[in-house]
C-alpha cells in the first residue's frame, strides 16, 4: 500500500514532478458520482507526499466535506503503513481548501484570494484542483484566464469535467464539453465505469509512454490500482 | 393541566444582543397575562424585565442563562426557552437548542442581520430548528424592514417572505398590514393590548397587493391546493395560505417575516398568532436519544405518553425555593411519585414535587407529559442528565465530556468570599460538565478549568455577581501534556542501606508510546523475579510519575510500560522499595524515550465580510494557525483554521480591530498536537523560571 502514497503509478501526480508540467492543465472526465474528485484527491495526496502544495477549489461542496474527503482517502491509502504521527499534520499545512458558490465564482476573485495568500506568504500552490467548474456552460473566457493564472503563479491545474450518459462525441473523439478546448490540456483522463471496476482511460497524454491499459479505480474505495 | 400536544409550542427567541429580545419576551408575557405590568430592560424602576433572572444579566441588559417560561395564547401553551445569544456558551446554547422545537429570530430593523444573528442562525440550521423572523424596532430612526428581509436572503440564505408590511415607519409607525387577511392592524390602549382591524390605508394598497402576490407565489410552492386556487383566480382562504407557509417553514425552506416594535407595543400579538399557526408542535419534530446498550446508537423517540419516560434536565437554577431542575420530557410522562433513573449516575430518584416555571415564580403541577417542559425540586443532578424509566438505558446527550484545556488560579480576597466561592463552584460544576475545579497541591490555590478564556471569565464574573465572591485571578494557563516518541528500555535498581533493614528492588522492562489511551501497564514477569505481592506497588510507582512529567512537569499521557524482569531481596524488599524502584525506572526510561510536549489545538472558525478575508488569514497564520480552508458565501467568507490555544489569547480584540468589529469567531477544542521544538524550549524555560519563584 505504501506505493499508493509514494511510488507513483504510471498516471499520477507522484514522483518528482507528476504527470502534468509545472503550469500545465489537465482534466478528469466522467459522469456524476463515478470518482472524479476521488481521483484528484489521490493526485493531491501524491503531490503532498512529494512536498508539493495543493490548493483544492470546490464550487460544489463545503470546506468540511472536502477536508473529510481528503482525510478518508488518505486513511484508506495509508492502511497497513506505519506512518509517523505527524504526517497528516504536515499534509494539512501543505494543503488549502477554497470553496465558492458556483454563481459567485470568477477567476478575478480567485486571483484576488490567491494573491492575498501569496503576498502574506501563507500559501502558494504548486498544484490546483478546480472541482465543479460548469463545462456545460460557456467557460472559454474562464479557462483562458485560469491558464494565464497558472502561468503567472507557476502552478499546474487539474479540472473535473462532468459528462452525461447519452451524449454525442465530437469529431476529435472527445466529449463535447471539452472538445473545443482540448488544445489547452496536456492530459485528458476519462473514467469509464465497467462491470466490476472503473477504467481510467487516457484520452490525451503528454507522451505515449503511458500504459493506460492497466489502470483502474476500485469502485468501492475509489482508489487507483494497476493490474 | 391540558395535554393536547398539538397545542403546545416550545420556542426559543434568538437574537443579536441589542435587538430587543428581552423586551419582546416581556411583551409576550404581558399580552399572555403572565405578568401584569411591563418593566424595561435596564429599567429605571429597578425591577428589570422578568426573563433575565440572573443579576449579571440584569446589569448588562443581556441574557446568558436559559430560563424557561410558560404562557398561554389563544388556547395554545407556549414554553419560551430564553436562549443565550452569546457564541461562547456552547454547552448552554446547544442544550437549549435541543429543547426547543421552533424559534423566533429577532432582528433589528436598523442594524439588520449582524454577525451574531449569523451565528445564532447557523446554530438553528445545525439543529434544524424551524423559525419565523420578527423585525423589531421599526419605530427607530433609520428603520427599514425590507432591507433586513433582503439581508435575510443574501446573508443568511433564507427564503424570507414578508407576512406584513408596516404602516408608517420610524416615529410614525402606527401598525402593520396583514397580507393574508389584507387588513390593517392597529394597537390601541395604554399598552397596545386592544387590536383594531381596519381597511388598508389607500396609500399602502398597491404595495400590500404587490407583497401579497410575492407571499402567495412563495407559499404556493408548498401547496398544490394553493397553487390551483391562485390559478383559478378565485377566493383564497387564509387557512390555505397559512397551511402552505407552515409546510414550508417546517421544512426550513421558507421564513415568514413579521414586523413591529415591541417597545412601542406594536406587532407582538400577530407574532404570537404566528407561533400558534406556523411553528411546529412537539410531535411534529423527530427527537433522538442514544442507546447506551448499543454503543450510543441513535434511537428515535415517540412522543406518546404511554411509552417509558425519557426526560432531559437542561438547566439547573439555585432559586429561592432551593435547587430547581428544568426538564423537558421527550417520551412518556413524568408524574409525581414516579421513580426514574438518572442515566449518568445510575441512581434512582423519586419525583416529589413538579412545577411549571415562569422565570422566578412557579406553579405546582401533577404531571409533565411528552413534549412539555417542567421543573423538579430538590433533585440532585447535573445539567444534561437524562432521566429514564428504570427498564431502559437511553441518554439524550453523549456521555463524552471533553477535557478542559485551560486553567486559571483564583484567590479569594477575604474570608467571606472564600466561603462563597465554594458554594459557587459546586453549583457551576454541576451546571456545566466542561467546567472543573481542584485545589493545587503545590500552591494551595483553587484552580478552575474550562474550554476557553471567555468560558472562565464568565464564571469569575458570575462568582462576583451572584455569590458576592471577590477573587483575584492568575494568568490563564494552557493544559500542556507530555508524552514520549520512542521505545526505551530501563533496568533500575533501588538500593539503600541505612542501618536496620534496607530497601531493595530492581525493575527492568520498557516504556513505549501508546495511542489508545493515557496509560497502560503490562506485567510480563516470569519465574517470580519480582514477587507477585510487589507488582501492584510497581504499577503504583509508575502511576505516581504520570501526574508530573520528570522533564517539564506537565501531566504525562500516552505511555505504555511493560515490566519483564527484576530482582528482590528476602529481607530488604518492600512495597515502598518497589514503588521507589518504579519511580527510578520510569525516570531512566522516560528520558531516553525522547519526551515531547503536546498542546491543545483549537478549531477556529472566523466569519468575516469578504473584504477582510486577507487580514483574517494573516492573523491566524501569525498565531501558528494552519488554515484548513476558506468558504465563500456571497458577502461573507468563513475561514476555518486549526490554531494552538496558547496563541489565541486576546484574539477577539485583535479580530475586532482588524475587521472594524464586523467579524466574529468560534473556537472549540480539536486535538492535542506536538509543540514545535523552538516553542517547546520556551515553554520549558518559562516553567523552570516559575518553579524558581
Amino acid at each position: 500500500m505504501l506505493k499508493h502514497l509514494l511510488n507513483p503509478l504510471s498516471v499520477s501526480e507522484g514522483g518528482s514532478t507528476g504527470i502534468l508540467s509545472n503550469n500545465g492543465l489537465g482534466a478528469v472526465l466522467s459522469r456524476a458520482g463515478v470518482g472524479k474528485t476521488s481521483l484528484l484527491v489521490q493526485f493531491a495526496i501524491h503531490s503532498l507526499f512529494n512536498n508539493r502544495k495543493v490548493l483544492h477549489i470546490s464550487l460544489d461542496d463545503s470546506v468540511k466535506k472536502i477536508h473529510v474527503w481528503h482525510k478518508e482517502i488518505f486513511r484508506s491509502m495509508a492502511t497497513d503503513i506505519d506512518l509517523p504521527e505527524n504526517v497528516w499534520e504536515k499534509i494539512l499545512s501543505n494543503r488549502f481548501i477554497m470553496t465558492f458558490r458556483v454563481e459567485g465564482f470568477s477567476v478575478p476573485k480567485l486571483e484576488e484570494r490567491l494573491s492575498d495568500l501569496i503576498e502574506q506568504k501563507i500559501f502558494k500552490p504548486d498544484m490546483m484542483i478546480i472541482d465543479g467548474l460548469p463545462f456545460d456552460e460557456n467557460i472559454s473566457g474562464s479557462l483562458e484566464a485560469i491558464k494565464k493564472l497558472s502561468e503567472k503563479i507557476n502552478s499546474k491545474v487539474w479540472f473535473t469535467v462532468r459528462t452525461h450518459r447519452h451524449e454525442e462525441i465530437a469529431p476529435n473523439g472527445l466529449p463535447t464539453q471539452i472538445a473545443d478546448f482540448s488544445d489547452m490540456f496536456e492530459y485528458i483522463i476519462n473514467l469509464n465505469p465497467q462491470e466490476k471496476e472503473i477504467k481510467v482511460e487516457v484520452l490525451k497524454g503528454r507522451d505515449d509512454e503511458v500504459n493506460e491499459e492497466s489502470l483502474y479505480l476500485d469502485p468501492s474505495s475509489l482508489l487507483l490500482f494497476e493490474k | 393541566m391540558k395535554t393536547d400536544i398539538n397545542k403546545v409550542r416550545n420556542i426559543g427567541i434568538s437574537a443579536h444582543i441589542d435587538s430587543g429580545k428581552t423586551t419582546l419576551t416581556e411583551r409576550i408575557l404581558f399580552y399572555t397575562q403572565r405578568i401584569h405590568a411591563i418593566h424595561d430592560v435596564k429599567g429605571k424602576d429597578g425591577v428589570g424585565a422578568t426573563m433575565d433572572s440572573m443579576e449579571l444579566e440584569k446589569e448588562r441588559g443581556i441574557t446568558i442563562a436559559s430560563a424557561a417560561t410558560f404562557c398561554e395564547w389563544k388556547k395554545h401553551e407556549i414554553n419560551i426557552i430564553d436562549t443565550p445569544g452569546h457564541v461562547d456558551f456552547t454547552i448552554e446554547v446547544e442544550r437549549s437548542l435541543r429543547v426547543l422545537d421552533g424559534a423566533i429570530l429577532v432582528l433589528c430593523s436598523v442594524g439588520g442581520v449582524q454577525s451574531q444573528s449569523i451565528t445564532v442562525d447557523q446554530q438553528m440550521k445545525r439543529y434544524k430548528v424551524p423559525c419565523v423572523a420578527f423585525i423589531n424596532k421599526c419605530d427607530r430612526s433609520g428603520a427599514n424592514p425590507f432591507k433586513v428581509i433582503n439581508q435575510l436572503r443574501d446573508k443568511l440564505g433564507h427564503n424570507a417572505v414578508a407576512m406584513q408590511i408596516p404602516i408608517g415607519l420610524e416615529e410614525k409607525l402606527e401598525g402593520v398590514v396583514d397580507l393574508i387577511e389584507m387588513k390593517a392592524i392597529y394597537f390601541d390602549g395604554d399598552n397596545g393590548e386592544i387590536l383594531r382591524k381596519e381597511d388598508i390605508p389607500e396609500n399602502l394598497a398597491a404595495e400590500a397587493a404587490e407583497k401579497r402576490e410575492a407571499l402567495l407565489e412563495s407559499a404556493s410552492m408548498f401547496s398544490d391546493e394553493l397553487m390551483e386556487a391562485i390559478l383559478e383566480e378565485g377566493e383564497i382562504s387564509a387557512d390555505l395560505i397559512i397551511d402552505a407557509v407552515r409546510k414550508g417553514t417546517l421544512l426550513r425552506e421558507i421564513t415568514p417575516v413579521y414586523m413591529g416594535s415591541a417597545y412601542k407595543n406594536k406587532g407582538v400579538q400577530p407574532l404570537l398568532d404566528a407561533v400558534n399557526n406556523i411553528l411546529p408542535c412537539p410531535s411534529e419534530i423527530e427527537n433522538q436519544a442514544l442507546d447506551l446498550d448499543n454503543e450510543e446508537e441513535p434511537v428515535v423517540l415517540s412522543s406518546s405518553i404511554d411509552d417509558p419516560i425519557v426526560a432531559l434536565a437542561f438547566k439547573l437554577e439555585e432559586g429561592q425555593y432551593g435547587q430547581l431542575t428544568y426538564i423537558r420530557v421527550y417520551q412518556g410522562a413524568l408524574k409525581k411519585g414516579d421513580t426514574v433513573v438518572n442515566v449518568r449516575t445510575g441512581r434512582k430518584i423519586k419525583i416529589g414535587r413538579l412545577a411549571r416555571m415562569h422565570a422566578a415564580q412557579m406553579e405546582d403541577i401533577e404531571m409533565v407529559p411528552a413534549g412539555y417542559i417542567g421543573a423538579l425540586f430538590g433533585v440532585d443532578c447535573a445539567s444534561g442528565d437524562t432521566f429514564v424509566h428504570p427498564d431502559i438505558n437511553l441518554t439524550m446527550t453523549s456521555m463524552f465530556v471533553p477535557e478542559p484545556v485551560i486553567s486559571l488560579a483564583i484567590v479569594p480576597v477575604d474570608k467571606k468570599s472564600e466561603v462563597n466561592i465554594s458554594k459557587a463552584l459546586s453549583r457551576f460544576t454541576k451546571e456545566d460538565p466542561t467546567f472543573t475545579t481542584y485545589v493545587s497541591d503545590e500552591t494551595g490555590d483553587t484552580i478552575i478549568s474550562g474550554m476557553g478564556e471567555l468560558h472562565l471569565e464568565v464564571y469569575v464574573e458570575r462568582m462576583r455577581r451572584e455569590y458576592k465572591a471577590e477573587v483575584e485571578t492568575g494568568k490563564p494557563r494552557v493544559a500542556y501534556r507530555e508524552t514520549i516518541t520512542q521505545r526505551a528500555e530501563f533496568n533500575y535498581t533501588h538500593k539503600k542501606q541505612t542501618g536496620g533493614s534496607g530497601q531493595y528492588g530492581r525493575i527492568a522492562g520498557f516504556i513505549e508510546p501508546f495511542s489508545e489511551g493515557d496509560f497502560e501497564f503490562e506485567n510480563k514477569i516470569t519465574g517470580g523475579s519480582i514477587p507477585t505481592q510487589y507488582i501492584s506497588s510497581c504499577e503504583k510507582g509508575f502511576q505516581s510519575c504520570l501526574k508530573k512529567g520528570p522533564k517539564m512537569e506537565f501531566p504525562v499521557t500516552g505511555v505504555k510500560i511493560q515490566i519483564n524482569d527484576g530482582a528482590s531481596h528476602s529481607v530488604d524488599s518492600s512495597e515502598m522499595a518497589f514503588q521507589a524502584a518504579a519511580r527510578g525506572a520510569f525516570m531512566e526510561g522516560y528520558l531516553k524515550a525522547k519526551p515531547v510536549i503536546h498542546e491543545p489545538i483549537m478549531k477556529v472558525v472566523v466569519e468575516t465580510p469578504t473584504e477582510f478575508q486577507g487580514g483574517v488569514m494573516g492573523s491566524l497564520n501569525q498565531r501558528r494557525g494552519i488554515i484548513v480552508g476558506t468558504q465563500d458565501e456571497g458577502a461573507i467568507c468563513v475561514v476555518e483554521a486549526q490554531v494552538p490555544l496558547s496563541e489565541m489569547f486576546g484574539y477577539s480584540t485583535n479580530l475586532r480591530s482588524l475587521t472594524q468589529g464586523k467579524a466574529q469567531f468560534t473556537m472549540e477544542f480539536l486535538t492535542y498536537r506536538q509543540v514545535p521544538q523552538s516553542i517547546a524550549e520556551e515553554i520549558v524555560k518559562a516553567a523552570a523560571e516559575e518553579k524558581k519563584k
